[in-house]
């Protein structure tokens, strides 16, 4: 049975996908894990889930974010006036990026 | 793990659903998250007339937009609420619709006009990121997580806030009056977002001790006066004489709080207000009339998930 | 013949590419209008944002298709806002009002819609208009989801009892207002749109292609039509008794409509406005 592993670097941090193990049960999967994917990098956390439970969306699917303008949802379609609160610029900013990399696709 | 030594680990992103909390903990990190997300549900409802009424396609959209994000964040505080183990997001909205659940005080009024719209998605939207922002390093990691999407989708809500605030201000005379009249009714309210001065407040004392809350309720209302009201008097809005708002020396603003309306916001926080009963039961009556439709999915195992609470392992 | 600038159109030209875009922009904008009654009160969170995005796709391409007709002189105001009701053009399948909690009615009128939808987009993807024709594939990668999305929710609530007694009920009502969505506007000018080839398949074949989709999907789950519209095996046909009084195209509309619309346009009148704010650049 294949289980697909998920890292924590740290604290507070996300889980993020960083491979898999062959493992009977949970308790052999997590034990397999530690080793294979806790030993080297950074580890706070590890999450183990069978790989045939996990659902699967792709581009051939569905286009994700839609095809069509959706600018509207964007903070960056806005203009403001006078200065703008440092979370509201934070967060203009993180959409920018977002905005960017959904573009470099 | 032991009171005290949650007290001395208190960080941000600190406890996640892998550490034995104590009881206390999981019970005021539920309260304050399920508030939250409640808010997010019931400032959706007030909003969602709106949709309709936007006086323009663009308008309609980024506001069914704004309206479907709340929803999203409303989806994501439950289930940071859910796995501290004490309540399941069922218990959660059904204790919202039978008038159990709390929420914020601005969403227990009622919104009458387009006029309106920019009090609840400029100010209250701009009054809850300044809260959520020092949210993202509360103690509690799902919470934490939660508020790092919230806070990335709500600078939108905010600005197209302020975008309607600013067309309605350089529209009409007729329009600028509207605003003008609803911006005073709003402003104290608005004031009240932050709840009472940290002397009267129940829960801050154990919430700020364990890492769930990261700043009073004064210093965030202190912080928001500083940014909004320079941003209000830009648009042209008159700030009203009450309550009557202090400039310290150093140019920051305080709020003279016994010029609030403390009575009517206990009442509110009962949920005995009346017009704010009428949105909870409104709000209610549509969840009942959709029972059947989960009843019927709820047989499938694929949606299984929220049926009991997922308590740590 | 040319349909490449809009300024050079003739009036038969003008008044079939007019009346092929009311009816695409109308139909999307309306359907949009009623699935945003759902925000805040679908069955669930995640539903909730499912349909909302739908209704937000819908509106884009309303958007997309309102700004075709612009280049015909039209603005926004004039199209919407401050246009008669009774001009709009939309099927009146779209425009009914949902009863509280009838879900079943929002995913079956959905199913209907977007089957249809899948045919005439497929119809326009080769138009004369070009404008139309790139547009086209935008909003199909859109509507594609759409319909996925209602035949999941048609299938589940189908193994239910109650879901299946409701989505029966929904049926009876919606079928012959479905059936709208394939008449013409104006004989002549209907035509006019495929021997110009605006669209490349008439309403007739459309209809029929439709039937023979979604009356065998509907009885594999068994739910029964209201009125037979199969004339042998594999031959369907849409008949004037099987319509219901209110054609839409033509500019009858239920009452629904007229509501809806009085509510829509109630800021703008309020406000006294005489223009609508964009916040989009114009579609390309």
């Amino acid at each position: 049975m294949i289980w697909e592993v998920f890292r924590q670097e740290k604290t507070g941090g996300y889980h993020a996908h960083c491979g898999n193990v062959h493992a009977p049960d949970r308790e052999m999967a997590k034990q397999f894990a530690a080793i294979q994917h806790g030993r080297r990098k950074p580890t706070n956390s590890l999450w183990v889930v069978p790989r045939e439970e996990i659902g699967e969306i792709d581009t051939e699917d569905v286009a994700f974010g839609g095809t069509t303008d959706k600018s509207y949802r964007w903070a960056t379609a806005y203009n403001t006036t006078g200065e703008d609160a440092v979370e509201v610029v934070e967060s203009e900013d993180e959409q920018a990026t977002a905005e960017r990399q959904r573009g470099d696709d | 793990m032991d009171l005290d030594t949650v007290k001395t680990r208190a960080g941000p992103r600190e406890f996640s659903p892998a550490d034995d909390l104590p009881q206390e903990y999981r019970e005021a990190a539920t309260r304050m998250i399920e508030f939250h997300a409640n808010s997010e549900i019931m400032g959706a409802y007030l909003e969602r007339p709106f949709i309709r009424q936007a006086p323009s396609i663009d308008r309609k959209l980024a506001f069914s937009a704004k309206v479907q994000d709340e929803i999203g964040h409303g989806q994501l505080l439950y289930r940071a609420a859910e796995s501290l183990g004490v309540k399941t997001r069922e218990e959660m909205l059904e204790d919202l619709a039978n008038g159990d659940g709390k929420f914020l005080n601005c969403f227990h009024y009622p919104l009458k006009s387009w006029v309106e719209i920019p009090m609840i998605s400029f100010f209250v939207d701009g009054a809850a990121m300044r809260r959520q922002a020092t949210l993202r390093r509360t103690s509690w990691e799902p919470y934490a997580h939660a508020m790092d999407k919230v806070c990335f989708e709500e600078g939108f809500h905010v600005k197209h806030g302020e975008d309607i605030l600013k067309e309605l201000m350089t529209g009409s005379r007729k329009e600028q009056e509207m605003t003008q009249e609803a911006f005073e009714e709003w402003w104290p309210r608005i004031i009240q977002f932050f709840g009472p001065t940290d002397d009267k407040s129940t829960h801050h004392d154990f919430a700020a001790s364990v890492g769930l809350k990261q700043q009073s309720n004064d210093e965030l209302r202190d912080a928001f006066l500083d940014q909004y009201i320079p941003k209000a008097r830009k648009h042209g809005l008159e700030i009203p004489d009450e309550p009557r708002i202090r400039e310290r020396d150093d140019g920051t603003y305080a709020v003279e709080e016994g010029d609030l309306d403390w009575d009517e916001f206990f009442t509110i926080a009962k949920n005995d207000y009346e017009p704010g009963l009428g949105q909870i039961n409104g709000r209610k009556q549509a969840q009942d009339a959709v029972q059947w439709v989960r009843d019927t999915i709820e047989g499938d195992a694929t949606t299984a998930g929220g049926h009991a609470p997922q308590a740590a392992d | 013949m040319s349909l490449e600038s809009p300024t050079e159109l003739d009036a038969r030209e003008r008044d079939a590419l007019e009346t092929l875009l009311k009816r695409l922009a109308d139909d999307e904008f309306v359907l949009a209008e009623r699935y945003t009654e759902w925000q805040v009160q679908a069955p669930s969170l995640e539903s909730d944002l499912a349909l909302a995005n739908n209704a937000q796709d819908e509106l884009g391409h309303a958007r997309l298709w309102y700004d075709v007709l612009e280049d015909l002189g039209f603005e926004e105001q004039e199209l919407i806002y401050e246009r008669d009701p009774a001009d709009f053009r939309h099927t009146t399948l779209v425009e009914r009002s949902f009863e509280e909690g009838d879900w079943a009615d929002a995913v079956l009128r959905s199913y209907l819609y977007d089957a249809a939808e899948e045919l005439r987009l497929e119809a326009l993807e080769d138009s004369a208009y070009p404008k139309i024709a790139d547009r086209v594939g935008k909003i199909q990668s859109e509507e594609a989801y759409h319909l996925e999305h209602a035949q999941n929710w048609v299938e589940r609530l189908a193994e239910g009892e109650e879901g299946h007694e409701r989505l029966q009920d929904a049926l009876d009502r919606l079928f012959p207002h479905a059936l709208t969505l394939f008449e013409p506007v104006d004989r002549e000018v209907e035509r006019d749109i495929v021997d110009l080839g605006l669209r490349d398949a008439t309403l007739e074949e459309l209809g029929e292609e439709w039937l023979s989709i979604v009356v065998p999907y509907l009885e594999s789950l068994e739910l029964e039509l209201p009125v037979s519209a199969q004339v042998d095996d594999d031959t369907f046909e849409i008949t004037e008794e099987m319509l219901p009084e209110e054609r839409g195209r033509d500019g009858s509309h239920t009452d629904a409509w007229f509501d809806l619309h009085d509510e829509l346009t109630h800021t703008y009148r309020d406000l006294g406005r005489s223009e609508t704010t964009k916040i989009m650049e114009k579609p390309e």
